[in-house]
């Protein structure tokens, strides 16, 4: 807890931010370039030829759609417990980058399962309960536009964000519980991965580059969104102060 | 009674409903809901003919006939078989051996006619060379789902 | 504890109002149901086949666009805040609610239902099948929507809002309500699965949806 009021401190976060951000920018280059590189030079399957390499981006992308729900139901308890603006705004960006990454994965699929599966999309257990969370992003990003910085807003999308946390563990599990045309999972599996090594280090290579990518967008959005409010606020009381608020053409003529 | 009794026992009440929920639950997924059929349980359900349905399985090893567009082939779990005619463009992943779902109507013949046809992937990916040497070494298990 | 079925007749009435979502519910479930042959043109048997998706799609959006106003009233004029004081927990307030609503907006839907099933030239099983479902699927959508209208409480013209954060939610009484109403008249799957199963989506809604709701009303209410 020591931590959490250390650095929720929205201050203390902008120091951390531009002391990490270049850090966690390096390292996520340096693992997407290795990661591509394994991604190109891996074998292509016994099955499916070349086109397994989508697999590369899809299963990131889908990993980090559902990190990124993860990340914002806890942002949304951090909202609602303690008010913290910093979890506010942590919650706001993330909706923002899970829906890219649920779009990606979508995408990403469909161009995999239109030569393979020989359809574009199909209403199996899995493929639904992804565009579901794909639509609780879209939900959440729609309740920010309509109630812009207010602490009501943030409130309303944290509880839908925490009822709609329900779905992740029905995504996870979808393969399992039910006859899915979409594959099980290959890597956290009873026994051990069904990916041949060769194909599995560059797979995990990208995860991992895909969750800094996320912790790095992340970081540097909720940087911004600080900046945006403070100077929202700024702007507001120089408008209350009598002065006019930027750049003088922009003001109504007289 | 108290707020506080009141709300012990609102809280009581929807764990109760709760827990018939989730027996519930397990009592209808001892028939579970399915994207689709194997052969074998389409043999013991006796469906009415023109059903539409979707029937998951192998395509049977040398039960593929083409003719044009026209492609007939046995759909097998191992342990019944379905016969199966398509028209139409098949999917990469369609060959012997590999995981088929169709999607169609049952015909008054008991065979089926499909609309559609997807290849189902399994969870496995290797390089072609790893594959065939385990199929030398005898320790592949069949290209069961 | 007679606070309860005093609140029950209240939110009864207002609902019976003209102005109040009950007739007006029905009468856009018609108007729905009657649009799609339209769209989709009178073929009969393509009719019978998708007639109780029609249906079940039509009940939904009617119970949706009925439910934002559950709230938003009481807000207004100030009896939100005699529930918050109340020594009535909040959440049975919002079960009181719910029931209510249900019974003035849910339960003309489905008496409507088999008339409209008929003109979508529905068997006798498939009506039975539509009918059941919808009796025992609509609670849900009602408790469900309940949340987003709770959730939305302070925004004003919150409907459309409402609605998108509420849909994703109530796929899974879609899936399993559809599938039980086909289920019904004949198809591959034993009625009572998919039908357990939506009565099992039912009770959990009615166990957990009161305190989400109460929970959204009380952090948005400070």
């Amino acid at each position: 807890m020591s931590f959490l009021s250390t650095y929720a401190n929205p201050t203390r976060f902008l120091r951390f931010a531009e002391g990490a951000l270049p850090w966690l920018s390096g390292a996520t280059l340096l693992l997407l370039a290795i990661g591509l590189y394994g991604a190109f030079t891996a074998p292509p399957d016994y099955q499916q030829g070349e086109t397994v390499r989508i697999m590369y981006i899809h299963v990131p992308s889908a990993w980090i759609a559902i990190f990124a729900y993860v990340v914002m139901t806890s942002a949304s308890l951090g909202v609602l417990v303690w008010r913290h603006p910093l979890a506010d705004a942590a919650q706001k960006t993330a909706a923002n980058l899970g829906a890219a990454f649920t779009f990606i994965c979508l995408v990403t699929g469909s161009l995999w399962g239109k030569p393979m599966w020989g359809t574009f999309w199909v209403w199996d257990a899995r493929l639904t309960s992804m565009l579901v969370l794909f639509l609780l992003y879209l939900g959440l990003i729609a309740v920010r536009q309509t109630m812009d910085d207010t602490p009501r807003g943030a409130r309303i999308a944290a509880i839908m964000t925490l009822v709609g946390a329900i779905d992740i563990p029905i995504i996870k599990y979808s393969v399992d519980w039910w006859n899915t045309l979409h594959q099980p999972a290959s890597v956290f599996r009873i026994g051990g991965p069904s990916i041949s090594g060769s194909m599995l280090w560059p797979l995990i290579i990208m995860t991992l580059a895909g969750t800094l990518l996320f912790l790095t967008l992340h970081v540097m959005a909720i940087r911004n969104e600080i900046l945006r409010r403070r100077l929202a606020r700024l702007s507001m009381q120089a408008v209350r102060a009598g002065e006019p608020a930027g750049d003088e053409s922009m003001e109504p003529a007289k | 009674m108290t707020r506080k009794g009141k709300r012990l026992t609102l809280i009581a009440g929807a764990m109760a409903v709760l827990g018939l929920a989730a027996g519930l639950m397990l009592f209808a997924l001892r028939d579970n809901i399915v994207f689709f059929y194997t052969p074998s349980e389409l043999a013991k359900k006796q469906v009415a003919a023109g059903a539409r349905l979707r029937i998951g399985g192998l395509v049977k090893e040398g039960s593929v006939v083409k003719n044009g567009h026209d492609v007939n082939f046995t759909v097998t779990d191992k342990t019944n078989d379905l016969a199966v005619s398509y028209t139409g463009l098949l999917p990469d992943l369609f060959r012997e051996g590999q995981g088929v779902v169709v999607d169609g109507v049952l015909q008054p013949t008991g065979a089926f006619r499909a609309d559609s046809v997807l290849a189902k992937h399994d969870e496995r990916y290797m390089p072609r060379d790893v594959a065939d040497a385990l199929k030398k070494q005898g320790v592949w298990q069949g290209e069961t789902k | 504890m007679s606070a309860l079925p005093a609140l029950f007749l209240r939110e009864w009435r207002v609902a019976r109002r003209i102005g109040g979502s009950g007739a007006m519910g029905v009468v856009f479930f018609l108007t729905l149901v009657a649009i799609v042959p339209f769209a989709v043109g009178p073929d009969p048997n393509l009719l019978a086949r998708i007639g109780p998706a029609i249906l079940w799609i039509a009940a939904l959006l009617a119970t949706l666009l009925c439910l934002d106003r559950l709230f938003q009233a009481d807000a207004e004029d100030g009896s939100l805040d005699l529930f918050h004081l109340a020594e009535t927990p909040l959440e049975l307030a919002v079960l009181v609610k719910c029931a209510a609503h249900w019974a003035a907006t849910g339960l003309p839907l489905i008496l409507a239902a088999p008339f409209l099933g008929l003109m979508l030239q529905q068997e006798r099983m498939a009506l039975v099948g539509v009918v059941a479902t919808l009796l025992v699927g609509t609670p849900a959508l009602t408790l469900i929507g309940a949340i987003g209208a709770a959730a939305t409480v302070t925004v004003r013209r919150g409907g459309l809002l409402m609605a998108l954060l509420v849909l994703p939610l109530t796929i899974p009484v879609l899936i399993f309500g559809v599938s039980a109403a086909e289920a019904a008249s004949g198809g591959t799957v034993p009625f009572y699965a998919p039908f357990a199963i939506l009565c099992a989506i039912t009770l959990a809604a009615l166990a957990l949806c009161p305190f989400a709701a109460a929970a959204a009303l009380r952090y948005l209410g400070e």
